[in-house]
């Protein structure tokens, strides 16, 4: 396992600014680093493995897919969760015709952070004729956590591309509260190389307090958005989602912004947000080629 | 600023500019009718917060940073800035308010107000054209052609913004007059603070977490009764 002490190689002098003014020597702590790269193709008329490589905390396994055209990845942090410091950089990529599910193995838990932020950055690209079903699990925020996440999508025209990311603060099942912390996360969404979507979110300070805010989460200690875009995510598949969206325990609403579907969820817990996401999911799986309904990571 | 900067200025951003901002109201409609907004208290709370961690205070940012290509001359970094800020909106119909609005100033100023350089026509092309000119954008552009300073540019845009869904909340509410002024005096430190952050504020700040607006807005979609367009 490729773990590196990245105290001086750490870019932004923000971060180094955060570190306890108390301590006499920087603090060295052991910061996890991981590197996964997959690419899925069409070989002998189904989708399979091309490229693999990993390094690092990073893994991903490759569980036989119950659709036999869909190629099925689930990614791991060995680490077991992501402390201020750490850095995963994700690459995938789908060439024409292929199809590939992400999935995560668990919700990745992000722990309190002595100062530096954790990073994670993932890279997507679809060719023509792809899909890619991007579904990790949630990510979970204990109190103090800091992460900087962006997640940049290419896509070429006639690629099909369904997003699920959630966000839970704190392990609300147990109780547990989150105070403050930070969390910017930066959705990049292009086809064809144009800008389609670009959704920055940030919430950063009292995270407790804002959650309240009736214009920001409204309350809620669990909120997810999905985007869907290829044939079969017209109006039709809206109306489907919406009908479902209308009977789950959560604020949440779908639309279509320009060619694409996107629903932003709100709920009181990760609980209650993961049955409104299967729910809302359920319509959608099958323009993308999942014939045998949701990943099993993610049936409650 | 000299007073025919405070003309142009109270002149652009005032309510019978003809933007149609009074068709708009960024979600509120369904925050009144999910009665998330029932009095001037949550009214001013609501636009608060959309100010300190929202799409206004995004808006703001993006209004300055376009003041600075235009003043800086450089047509490519507003291009990129146009095609950027026209993928944030979350939602259709936030898109629609804000490009409609964008394309009617941008239109209107330069069919109307001499250009003191002749160079605006060059930075926003067809107003129509893909990628669609957001509100800000129009509005920090035409300020800095025609030599009107950043900070003033930006407390009149937002305070045209968070009038214009004063107004709105006091048709939906519904609000008195009195209160709806009231609502705008509290809002005033709020403004001018978003006005403060925005002003030397990186591309890289741009983002907030007012999901409940996006919520409003696609649930707005649906919603049966509508006044507004958003």
């Amino acid at each position: 396992m490729l773990r590196t002490d990245l105290h001086d190689e750490l870019s932004e002098p923000e971060a180094d600014r955060t570190e306890p003014a108390h301590a006499a020597e920087p603090i060295r702590l052991q910061r996890a680093r991981g590197f996964v790269e997959l690419e899925v193709g069409v070989r002998a008329g189904a989708s399979a493995l091309l490229v693999h490589r990993e390094a690092g905390c990073s893994k991903a396994r490759f569980p036989k897919s119950l659709d036999p055209r869909l190629f099925e990845a689930v990614l791991i942090n060995a680490a077991g969760g992501i402390a201020g410091g750490d850095r995963i950089e994700q690459r995938l990529r789908v060439r024409a015709g292929a199809s590939l599910l992400a999935s995560g193995q668990a919700a990745e838990k992000i722990y309190r952070s002595l100062g530096p932020e954790a990073h994670i950055e993932t890279r997507l690209e679809v060719e023509p004729g792809g899909t890619l079903l991007w579904l990790p699990q949630e990510t979970i925020l204990f109190d103090g956590a800091r992460l900087d996440r962006t997640l940049e999508v290419d896509l070429a025209s006639e690629a099909r591309f369904l997003l699920v990311e959630a966000v839970v603060l704190g392990r609300t099942a147990r109780g547990e509260r989150v105070r403050t912390g930070a969390l910017r996360d930066r959705r990049v969404l292009r086809c064809e190389g144009e800008l389609l979507l670009v959704d920055p979110f940030r919430l950063e300070g009292p995270i407790a307090e804002l959650a309240e805010r009736p214009a920001l989460l409204g309350g809620a200690r669990a909120f997810a958005t999905l985007f869907a875009l290829g044939p079969g995510t017209d109006e039709d598949r809206l109306q489907a989602v919406r009908g479902r969206l209308a009977q789950v325990p959560a604020r949440a609403a779908a639309g279509l912004r320009g060619p694409v579907l996107v629903a932003r969820l709100l709920a009181a817990d990760g609980f209650a947000l993961r049955r409104a996401l299967a729910s809302a999911l359920e319509p959608l799986l099958p323009a993308f080629g999942l014939e045998s309904g949701l990943p099993r990571v993610w049936r409650c | 600023m000299d007073e025919g900067a405070l003309y142009r200025l109270l002149t652009w951003l005032s309510p019978s500019f003809p933007v149609g901002a009074f068709s708009y109201a960024h979600g509120l409609e369904w925050a009144v009718e999910a009665g998330l907004v029932r009095d001037e208290r949550a009214l001013v709370t609501w636009l608060g917060d959309l100010l300190e961690n929202g799409t206004l205070g995004q808006d703001a940012i993006l209004c300055a940073r376009a003041h600075d290509a235009v003043e800086a001359e450089d047509a490519v970094g507003f291009a990129g800035l146009r095609a950027l800020a026209a993928a944030l909106p979350a939602t259709a119909e936030l898109l629609l308010e804000t490009t409609a609005q964008g394309a009617a100033f941008a239109r209107t100023c330069l069919a109307a107000w001499p250009d003191p350089r002749g160079r605006l026509a060059l930075f926003f092309g067809e107003p129509e054209a893909a990628p669609p000119l957001v509100y800000p954008l129009a509005v920090g552009a035409v300020a800095a052609a025609h030599d009107i300073p950043l900070r003033p540019a930006l407390a009149a845009f937002l305070q045209a913004v968070v009038a214009n869904l004063v107004s709105a909340a006091v048709r939906l509410v519904p609000l008195g007059q009195t209160a709806g002024q009231r609502a705008l005096a509290a809002l005033e430190p709020a403004v001018g603070a978003a006005a403060r952050r925005a002003e030397h504020a990186p591309i890289a700040a741009l983002g907030g977490a007012s999901l409940m607006v996006d919520w409003c807005s696609l649930s707005h979609e649906t919603q049966y009764t509508r006044l507004f367009r958003s």
